[in-house]
């Protein structure tokens, strides 16, 4: 828009035709009155944008005509025509808005200036005009963007599939999501701005939280961490989280807390640990199957050796007949047992016992069978290990387990100069555990052998063996959540260590602890 | 005068059924519990027929078989298979050993797959010495 029409008032006709027409000259289209109000009028019908009137006029002077346009558009331009030395009047005009004054008489080039100083003030004007207007749009679309991404932010928080806990840096809980809410049971409408960590964590979860926003170096960017979450209401849940600490120009704002529910998670892998044992059972069944002949086998042969002895009245006979019947006997037992440990889910039942003890059951039991076969047991019990919180079954079954595989060991060996011998070492572990060692100087296994060693139906045994014995102990000792060690060379025995980790009696409860 | 027979089996189930068996039977019963013992009863006590494991730590029968069956001084000894392997799997190994080894060693004369009633082995040692 450029500010070309021009509204000329002066009493003296002539001065507005000959300025009229130098103004239509240069190209601008041009409006007369001749007094104050036809001007006012004029100025009403056709908004001109430039204003050029004489002050003195009769009726309406050009003062109250300035003053009356002002009224009606403040931003008008109005170029006052005055007389030389008509200081009051242009004092008044200026008061009025007037934005320049020419002189009497009218120059052609004073006319120009002032007109081209009305235009630039008015072109200015309009820029500044678009400006602002282009600078509320701005602003509008900015809010609309930050509203706009807040609103996603907002919506982002509570379609997380994380729980998210956000708290200020006066431990209220400022941001709580839906998953928040399921995971903790508790409602949003009662949490957000109402509780405090204390009030949603049990104290146990908000000192640890709290504790690991004091400690950490570098807070900013934690690990995923699994716990065990405990709700107000008693549940537990077993989660991955992390904790990330808010600070703004290094002031401390608040911490939000991200959960991940793993309980679903949790679930599938049992179920797919269970499917994968139910598999190796499966797999087993081949070799079991040999196995059970064997016993067959000596139940046939045990019986008819019993017939003989019955027959003959031979108590030799029945003795032995007897003897093998009720060896296979057991053997079918163990089997069960460990087809049965094997293949179902089975929490240790941790109890106040001595290792040690058990190390001198599992050595009753074999020694007949060492010594008949010159293998020598060597029993080294630390006294330190005394009476720990472990589950007595774990060790008796895998000791025996280990100790029997060592006598096999021993009566595979093809070097007979060699004097066998197993040690069955005790002692204190490092942290909270204890630590058993087999170790026996018999044949060995090479490297292909130790690798199958925990797989299901692999037995070097042929048919003596289930090949779930190391797999019953693995199974059991994990269960433990502890850990079995191999050291083997190949023609000079094997050492097997196994890593029980035991709970401290009258075991950790800090609920109610202060925080 | 009654016949010696020697049985190699590490397992004792096995030994005391096969022993019993043969005390029944009128025969000399001798026991080794692996190859290498067998071995050295076979030539200490030249029995009339050997009763062999296939699977025994210590000089398996399949090692003891194969040298049995290359001695020129042993290899008519008859000698009864007795095992829990299964007959193709033997043969199987069998086949596998003379590729490697060169040369056919003979199938045994009799193999007899665990388990077996009385009767059965009584009727294969019959079959072989009477």
């Amino acid at each position: 828009m450029s500010a070309n029409k021009i509204l000329i008032v002066d009493d003296e006709e002539i001065i507005v035709r000959l300025l009229s027409m130098s103004l239509r000259s240069d190209g601008y289209e041009t409006i007369t009155a001749f007094n104050g109000e036809q001007g006012l009028a004029a100025f009403k019908s056709e908004s001109p944008d430039i204003v050029v009137t004489d002050i003195k006029m009769p009726g309406m002077d050009g003062l109250e005509l300035l003053k009356k346009i002002k009224e009606i558009d403040i931003e008008t331009e109005v170029i006052i025509v005055t007389g030389h030395g008509d200081i009051d009047s242009t004092i008044t005009a200026l008061q009025y808005g007037a934005s320049d004054f020419i002189n009497k008489p009218v120059r052609d080039e004073a006319l120009a200036i002032a007109l081209e100083r009305a235009k630039a003030k008015i072109h200015i004007r309009e820029r500044l005009d678009e400006y602002t207007k282009n600078l509320e749009q701005k602003i509008l679309e900015a809010t609309e963007e930050i509203r706009r991404k807040s609103n996603f932010q907002k919506l982002l928080i509570r379609s997380s599939n994380d729980a998210i806990v956000a708290f200020d840096h006066e431990w209220k809980i400022v941001v709580y999501n839906p998953e928040a809410a399921r995971m903790f049971g508790e409602k949003t409408i009662d949490v957000k701005n109402i509780m405090t960590i204390q009030d949603l964590y049990t104290p146990k979860t908000a000192k640890i939280f709290k504790a690991e926003v004091k400690n950490l170096p570098d807070p900013t960017d934690m690990p995923w961490k699994e716990m065990m979450l405990q709700t107000r209401d008693g549940r537990q849940i077993p989660v991955q989280y992390t904790t990330n600490v808010l600070r703004e120009e290094g002031e401390f704002m608040g911490i939000v807390n991200f959960f991940q529910d793993l309980t679903e998670i949790k679930r599938l892998e049992k179920e797919l640990v269970q499917s994968e044992r139910l598999a190796a059972v499966g797999q087993t069944v081949s070799g079991l199957a040999h196995y059970v002949k064997n016993i067959l086998i000596g139940l046939k042969g045990g019986s008819y050796v019993v017939d003989v002895g019955m027959k003959k009245n031979n108590t030799e006979k029945l003795k032995i007949g007897w003897e093998t019947i009720k060896k296979n006997i057991a053997r079918v037992a163990d089997l069960t047992q460990d087809l049965l440990t094997y293949s179902k889910e089975r929490e240790p039942e941790f109890e106040l016992c001595s290792p040690n003890e058990i190390v001198e059951d599992v050595i009753d039991l074999i020694c007949d069978v060492a010594a008949g076969n010159n293998i020598k047991i060597v029993k080294e019990t630390d006294a330190a290990v005394g009476e720990v919180m472990v589950d007595p079954r774990t060790i008796h079954r895998s000791l025996l387990n280990l100790v029997n595989n060592a006598m096999d060991a021993c009566m595979e060996d093809e070097d007979t100069s060699k004097k066998f011998e197993i040690g069955i070492k005790t002692r204190r572990g490092p942290g909270n555990s204890i630590c058993l060692e087999v170790k026996d100087n018999g044949c060995g296994m090479d490297e292909e052998t130790r690798k199958q060693l925990f797989n299901p139906m692999f037995s070097t045994k042929s048919g003596k063996g289930t090949g779930l014995g190391l797999l019953v102990t693995g199974k059991l000792v994990e269960e433990h959540k502890g850990s079995i060690e191999t050291i083997t060379q190949l023609g000079q025995g094997t050492t097997f260590i196994v890593k029980l980790p035991y709970e401290i009696a009258g075991a950790v409860d800090i609920k109610e602890d202060g925080l | 005068m009654n016949k010696k027979v020697l049985v190699v089996d590490d397992d004792p189930d096995v030994r005391s059924f096969v022993v019993t068996v043969l005390e029944e039977n009128d025969y000399i019963p001798i026991v080794a519990h692996d190859g290498i013992e067998g071995l050295e009863m076979i030539e200490q006590e030249h029995p009339d027929l050997v009763i062999l494991d296939v699977l025994m730590p210590r000089g398996s029968g399949i090692r003891l078989y194969r040298h049995l069956k290359t001695d020129e001084a042993l290899k008519n000894l008859p000698v009864i298979m007795f095992t829990g392997i299964a007959l193709r799997s033997f043969l199987k190994s069998q086949k596998a050993l003379d590729e490697f080894k060169g040369g056919q060693i003979p199938m045994p004369d009799i193999y007899l797959e665990k388990p077996v009633e009385p009767e059965e082995l009584v009727q294969a040692i019959q079959k072989k010495i009477g």
